[in-house]
């Protein structure tokens, strides 16, 4: 063998550099399924587990069916982002039964996401970017923080984007893609389907070829790219989840470039954008407005009723609109100049006088030794401009002092960091 | 005194590791040298003419035996043998090197000190009487308050970044020794209606280069609900006070801006808005700190005066010294004594890493282990019996730290000056060691009186010059030190800011200078009784002024 598979578990960071993965896909023919799958599951990594993600759309049963054969025990991820069809959720079942899967595990979208950025449920709608994000980017990537990497069904031909897609990828983070159906065809699919007698998912039959989530997906005409019907009539061919492979064949630096915001304690894209030329009160969601666009346009915001947010500036009279603060899924405050501490003040204002409970961000000149501060005011999000902040962010290298000796009287203050006579149970 | 619980130790280890780690990356290059100085200024660490400066805070002026120790031991390996204490009762290492700042904050630390907010646009050390907790007019011991006060502004998450420092001062006598209404915000201790004792609260006060007597904004406020108030007038501050132009930054700009009754009521609002919230005092934290500062528990002392007529005939130095440096105590048969800082010929505020020993074993054997730092930039041993006053008197002989001038003309305020200090446009500490040499003798002293001279070094007035009875301000002309004389400023309860006589001197003129003013307050005194101020006060500027000037 090319590659000793002791040499890769001892070398965990990174788990493999770009040349072993070259030689990785050199191993095995290109039709060679279930001697990747059995490679990847039982010796790429030992004691690191790869895992397993299905859609459980058009194509699914065969990457499933053959992982029934390597291991029917081994977790199925299924991202359940609460927008599937009906009939998808009943192919789930319908795949358990009959290949004999024991572990499918759900993956559903943080509750608190949702209350935030999409409270009617018609972020799919407004910006179906944003909603793939929570729906199923963020979700899936807390579950693939256990695994060393992940298998997935995607095949070169299903895409131009995924044009040449190899049997193994290295992604930015140092994780291990691999994809044991890349060299199929279409035709490979239909024929496999077939010989095996694979269930069909109940929407083929109605001109349904590549099935997502309910409402971005539509039934494709005859002559078609089988993945036309997703996201019909908008730029977007991925969800988001596969953008993040090797460079080689996408580009996974516009990616990592998006994920500005710093929110739970890591880096993601910010759903959000700075109000600035091209947008209006009438279309405009997912924006921070300046409180004096607010202020001359609001009964227009109100009406078109998009998620949007509201920009604070030093020296804004922002109290002025203290009856709106709760229209608004993220409030963001400005800070100029890291010496220009005002914001501090309105933060708290906002959290414990005006009971605002969406999020709370900070966004400018930020020192790594305000971000603590920052936090205890009642800020839980960060736009960072300063590179050593961001760096200190990324690294989790914030020098904090855990006990502070004066409430603050925010929301989510641990009550027992402070001085007994302070301590408050939290509301 | 206050000792730290496992908590506030906790805090400042951290803190202290935090600060290791900024110095650590700095040395290594990570940071370059302006994105370590707003985290070395967080820390107390100023870069100065010849060297890293280093300020550590001396809680309301109050040390024990152990903590001064560490601080002279601090001067001995890390510093050249002596610090200086400053007129925020705090010290200052005038020669620490950027490597040896960790350890020496952690030295610090294991005996319950630190630098945290001695720089930076933050809440400064509170400062306060150098006699409380002894003092025979006391209303109430501030530092209880002092101490929560302290506990509440460290680090607080909210005013870290205000437009500019913030200075609080409290005194819980009648007799302001902590100079309150030139404070930021000056709290003053009040018997309220029903003899319940609050504080009257004064804000804006302040010296630089625009110096202004605070105004009362709050006739009473209660123990209770002071930390509340307080913080209604920091959010106010630090939402309005001004930001685009650093020398009117200070609150005394905005509420000189805006007008006292303004921000009265912008105060009041925010007030009302969080009187009763988390910030509201129980009684039993109160007492609890209170029980630190418990009065120490006197001996039945023999001696319950002194002859002082006859010791004067016997031992004019020790009478002298008697009458200048004990501060009248609560307690029958104690008094206060004042160390002063200010040997003649010497630098003011300077101790030497002997000298603050001798005075830690002294405090240890003859003061219940407890010293305080004055604004005047001299030691206290708070409760000393006179039964052991000659012990302490001869102990202090021994370390030249023995002169009977406490508010003498000798026992002058100075700033560290263009010998030190990177914004110094003159020097003051050569003019303060001129003036001392001049009216050494004690005799000329004792016939002057009551007499504070104060001097900076630049407008910033870090010497308190526009509050002495004689200021004196150190300009650069033209690349030429040249010295302001002011006039009639006053600190105390009667607070002044002096008047400026004439045009500047030359350093070389400032003794004569100083001897005619002198000499033109004795001649028209009405009697010894009367004080240079109060002669100031009843003849007004002009005569001073014809006195340096001449008649033109």
């Amino acid at each position: 063998m090319a590659l000793a598979s002791s040499n890769l578990a001892e070398a965990k960071a990174p788990r493999a550099s770009d040349l072993e993965i070259v030689a990785l896909n050199g191993m095995f023919d290109e039709r060679d399924t279930l001697g990747v799958i059995r490679y990847a599951l039982e010796e790429l990594l030992p004691g690191e587990p790869l895992a397993v993600v299905s859609s459980f759309g058009a194509d699914s049963a065969v990457l499933l069916h053959h992982i029934a054969q390597v291991d029917p025990h081994k977790e199925v991820l299924f991202l359940e982002t609460g927008k599937h069809f009906a009939e998808t959720l009943e192919y789930v079942e319908t795949i358990k039964q009959r290949f004999g899967l024991t572990n499918i595990r759900f993956l559903e979208p943080d509750a608190a996401d949702l209350k935030r950025f999409d409270p009617h449920g018609t972020l799919w709608d407004t910006d179906p970017d944003s909603c793939c994000h929570i729906r199923k980017t963020e979700p899936l990537k807390g579950a693939l923080d256990q695994y060393a990497g992940w298998i997935t069904g995607r095949r070169r031909h299903q895409t131009q984007e995924r044009g040449v897609l190899p049997h193994f990828e290295l992604t930015s983070d140092v994780r291990i893609k691999v994809n044991p159906l890349a060299y199929w065809t279409y035709e490979d699919v239909k024929a496999y389907k077939a010989e095996h007698d694979l269930p069909e998912h109940p929407l083929v039959q109605h001109g349904y070829r590549s099935i997502g989530c309910a409402p971005c997906t539509s039934a494709t005409r005859e002559g078609e790219d089988p993945r036309a019907g997703r996201w019909r009539g908008l730029n977007k061919a991925e969800c988001g989840i596969h953008f993040d492979f090797n460079g080689q064949i996408a580009s996974p630096a516009a990616k990592l470039e998006n994920r500005t915001l710093f929110k739970s304690g890591r880096f993601i894209a910010d759903p959000f954008h700075v109000w600035g030329e091209g947008d209006a009160p009438e279309t405009s969601a997912y924006v921070h407005v300046p409180l004096a666009i607010w202020q001359e346009n609001r009964d227009a915001f109100i009406a078109a009723d998009h998620p949007i947010g509201l920009l604070i500036e030093p020296g804004d009279d922002f109290e002025a609109i203290a009856e709106d603060f709760d229209r608004f899924a993220s409030i963001a405050v400005a800070f100029p100049k890291f010496t220009d501490g005002r914001g501090y003040s309105y933060a708290r204002l906002l959290r414990e006088r005006y009971g605002f409970t969406g999020e709370l961000r900070a966004t400018g000149d930020i020192l790594t030794d305000q971000v603590p501060f920052l936090r205890r005011c009642g800020f839980d999000a960060l736009t960072v401009t300063n590179e050593a902040t961001k760096k200190a962010l990324e690294n989790d290298a914030l020098a904090e002092v855990s006990v502070y000796l004066q409430p603050v009287g925010s929301r989510g203050e641990a009550p027992v960091g402070t001085r007994p006579f302070l301590r408050r149970a939290d509301q | 005194m206050y000792r730290y619980d496992e908590f506030d130790a906790a805090f400042v280890r951290q803190r202290t590791e935090q600060f290791a780690d900024q110095v650590r990356r700095r040395i290594s290059g990570e940071l370059n040298e302006d994105q370590f100085r707003p985290l070395r200024l967080m820390n107390g660490l100023y870069l100065q003419l010849h060297a890293y400066m280093l300020r550590v805070a001396v809680p309301y002026g109050t040390l024990s035996s152990k903590q001064l120790r560490r601080l002279a031991e601090i001067a001995r390996k890390y510093d050249r043998g002596y610090g200086h204490f400053t007129t925020r009762q705090n010290i200052q290492f005038n020669w620490p090197r950027l490597n040896d700042v960790p350890k020496i904050l952690a030295e610090l630390a294991d005996v319950e000190m630190h630098a945290i907010q001695t720089s930076g646009n933050c809440i400064r050390n509170v400062t306060t009487d150098q006699f409380a907790g002894a003092a025979a007019d006391e209303i109430i011991d501030p530092r209880p308050i002092a101490e929560i006060i302290r506990q509440w502004s460290s680090l607080h998450p909210e005013f870290t970044f205000l437009p500019r420092k913030f200075k609080i001062a409290i005194t819980g006598a009648p007799q302001d020794r902590a100079a309150v209404k030139f404070h930021d915000i000056g709290l003053m201790a009040k018997t309220g209606p029903n003899g319940e004792i609050g504080w009257t609260v004064y804000v804006g006060g302040g010296l630089g280069r625009t110096p202004m007597v605070a105004k009362q904004i709050r006739d009473f406020v209660d123990h209770e609900h002071l930390l509340a108030y307080l913080e209604a007038i920091l959010r106010v501050y630090n939402r309005y006070g001004r930001r685009d132009n650093k020398y009117k930054a200070r609150i005394k700009i905005l509420v000189h801006e805006a007008g006292i009754d303004t921000i009265r009521d912008q105060v009041e609002e925010e007030f009302a808005a969080m009187k009763d919230g988390i910030l509201k005092l129980p009684q039993e934290e109160l007492d609890r700190i209170t029980a630190y500062f418990a009065a120490p528990a006197f001996k039945e002392v023999e001696q319950k005066t002194i002859d002082l007529p006859k010791l004067k005939i016997t031992d004019p130095a020790f009478a002298r010294f008697i009458e200048r440096n004990t501060h009248p105590h609560f307690r029958d048969g104690y008094v206060s004594v004042t160390v002063s800082m200010k040997p003649i010929g010497g630098t003011p505020g300077d101790a030497t890493d002997i000298q603050m020993e001798a005075i830690a074993d002294l405090a240890e054997k003859y003061s219940f282990d407890e010293l305080r730092v004055s604004h005047e930039q001299n030691l206290v041993l708070p409760h000393v019996a006179l039964d052991d006053l000659r012990a302490v008197y001869e102990g202090l002989v021994d370390i030249d730290l023995a002169e009977g001038n406490t508010g003498l003309i000798t026992d002058i305020i100075s700033c560290p000056g263009l010998d030190y200090c990177a914004l110094a446009t003159a020097r003051s500490i050569p003019i303060a060691k001129s003036i001392s040499q001049k009216f050494s003798a004690p005799e000329r002293q004792e016939q002057i009186g009551d007499l504070k001279i104060k001097i900076s070094g630049c407008i910033n007035a870090c010497g308190h010059h526009h509050v002495g009875h004689i200021g004196i301000l150190g300009l650069d002309r033209k690349g030429v030190e040249n010295y302001q004389i002011t006039v009639g400023g006053d600190a105390s309860e009667d607070a002044a800011v002096g008047s400026i006589l004439g045009a500047g001197i030359a350093g070389d003129d400032v003794p004569d200078a100083i001897e005619k003013l002198v000499d033109l307050y004795i001649e028209k005194r009405e009697s010894a009784d009367e004080t240079f101020i109060a002669a100031f006060r009843r003849l007004g500027e002009a005569p001073f002024k014809e006195a340096l000037y001449g008649t033109r």
